[in-house]
């Protein structure tokens, strides 16, 4: 019973999403009564526990904390916004939108239900509303780089549901660079965050900016020491640009550089997929397509 | 990445053995004073042979807890960040939706430990 606590706890800390493992544990707790022990932390599990029964589909159960909850703190908006929730996860979206509106009525700062907005207009299938919703949310809170995380991925969400034709490239052309700019603004906030440098430096390699996004890989490698996926990164930029004709540019890398970095993120992947414990016919594998890439 | 290293048998010895002396010094220091009062002398500070083994003995604590020490933790972020999953890294808790396969896959799965 104290591991399962402390589980939900660490969770709870990191933030990953992992609802089967949190109602897993949580069920119990729930359910024998166990987790009124938890003294305070009894309302945090209950939440927790509400919201991850909601994604995999345990109404009963969601139903029964918010029911909790709802008779410690009567009236809350954090409660009405679980309420809220509950009804989108069941697919009544007016009713779940009534609610979030009665809760800005209140209270036109609960960031809460603002985001839980944002995402009803998605679920409704309103992707275009979903972005100016989030982009207003923006303009006010702008140093909310969660936000701005999801701005990008919503771009990129849109760019993987329309067809790329040839009159839309230019479109397509703005949405990367949207994105973009939506990942500086997190990395402004967190810039010690090496997946935010990653998923930036891939949206510039999937722009064709291939030496700013060498350049990012670079940073991603630089905050997090021997990352494959970076380095992954620096290898296709390096070989995209090594490839090119050379640059005239006096600000771009010059080939040597490139050779030189092409070489040491050869060298570290190998290194990486060496000293773990895998098969030695697994490392010979990686180790002839890292070298012939 | 703090790999927990086998115990120091020797540090832990030291360490006792330290703490031993270090209280056998107060003891001593304790009844020489006591012998003082009964003798009615006045004699001002300790001899010297409690002195060394009170710096001695704490020389030896002093070891046995640098040896029984586990290394020393990381402070640089980079540290920190690396052991993270990049799935927390990227969370956005506030931008849950429900729409996905979780609530059809789990629907008739029952989550036991």
């Amino acid at each position: 019973m104290v591991n399962a606590a402390k589980v939900l706890q660490d969770l709870r800390a990191s933030a990953e999403r992992k609802p089967d493992v949190v109602v897993r544990l949580g069920k119990p707790l729930v359910e024998s009564g166990a987790v009124k022990k938890l003294d305070a932390d009894a309302w945090l599990v209950y939440e927790q526990v509400a919201i991850a029964a909601l994604e995999v589909g345990d109404d009963t159960l969601a139903h029964r904390c918010i029911e909790a909850l709802e008779a410690k703190f009567p009236g809350s908006a954090r409660v009405r916004r679980l309420q809220g929730m509950q009804l989108e996860a069941v697919g009544r979206l007016e009713d779940a939108g009534e609610i979030y509106k009665a809760i800005l009525r209140e209270d036109e700062t609960n960031v809460l239900a603002a985001k839980r907005q944002v995402m009803l207009l998605r679920t409704m299938g309103l992707p275009a509303e979903a972005i100016g919703a989030l982009v207003k949310y923006l303009d006010i809170n702008y140093t909310d780089f969660e936000g701005w995380l999801q701005l990008a991925d919503f771009y990129l969400e849109e760019l993987m549901n329309t067809f790329v034709f040839l009159d839309q490239l230019l479109a397509a052309f703005l949405r990367y660079a949207q994105a973009a700019f939506c990942m500086e603004e997190v990395i402004m906030l967190q810039p010690q965050n090496h997946v935010f440098h990653l998923k930036y430096a891939e949206i510039l390699y999937s722009q064709d900016s291939i030496g700013l996004a060498l350049k990012q890989f670079c940073r991603v490698v630089e905050l997090c020491k021997d990352h494959v996926r970076g380095l992954y990164g620096i290898k296709l930029c390096t070989s995209r640009l090594l490839k090119a004709a050379p640059s005239r540019n006096p600000a771009a890398t010059s080939q040597e550089d490139l050779k030189a970095i092409d070489l040491l993120a050869t060298e570290r992947l190998l290194a990486v997929y060496g000293s773990g414990n895998a098969a030695a016919s697994v490392k010979t594998t990686s180790a002839k397509w890292i070298e012939s890439a | 990445m703090a790999v927990q290293q086998a115990p120091s048998y020797l540090g832990r010895l030291a360490c006792v053995l330290g703490f031993l002396f270090l209280f056998h010094s107060g003891y001593s220091t304790f009844e020489h004073l006591s012998y003082l009062k009964a003798v009615d002398g006045h004699e001002s500070g300790l001899p010297l042979d409690i002195t060394i083994e009170l710096i001695m003995s704490v020389a030896l604590f002093g070891l046995g807890i640098v040896m029984v020490a586990d290394d020393f933790k990381e402070i640089l972020m980079e540290t920190e960040m690396a052991k993270q999953s990049i799935e927390s890294l990227d969370a956005r808790p506030s931008f849950y939706a429900f729409d996905h396969r979780g609530r059809a896959v789990f629907r008739n799965v029952v989550l036991k430990n």
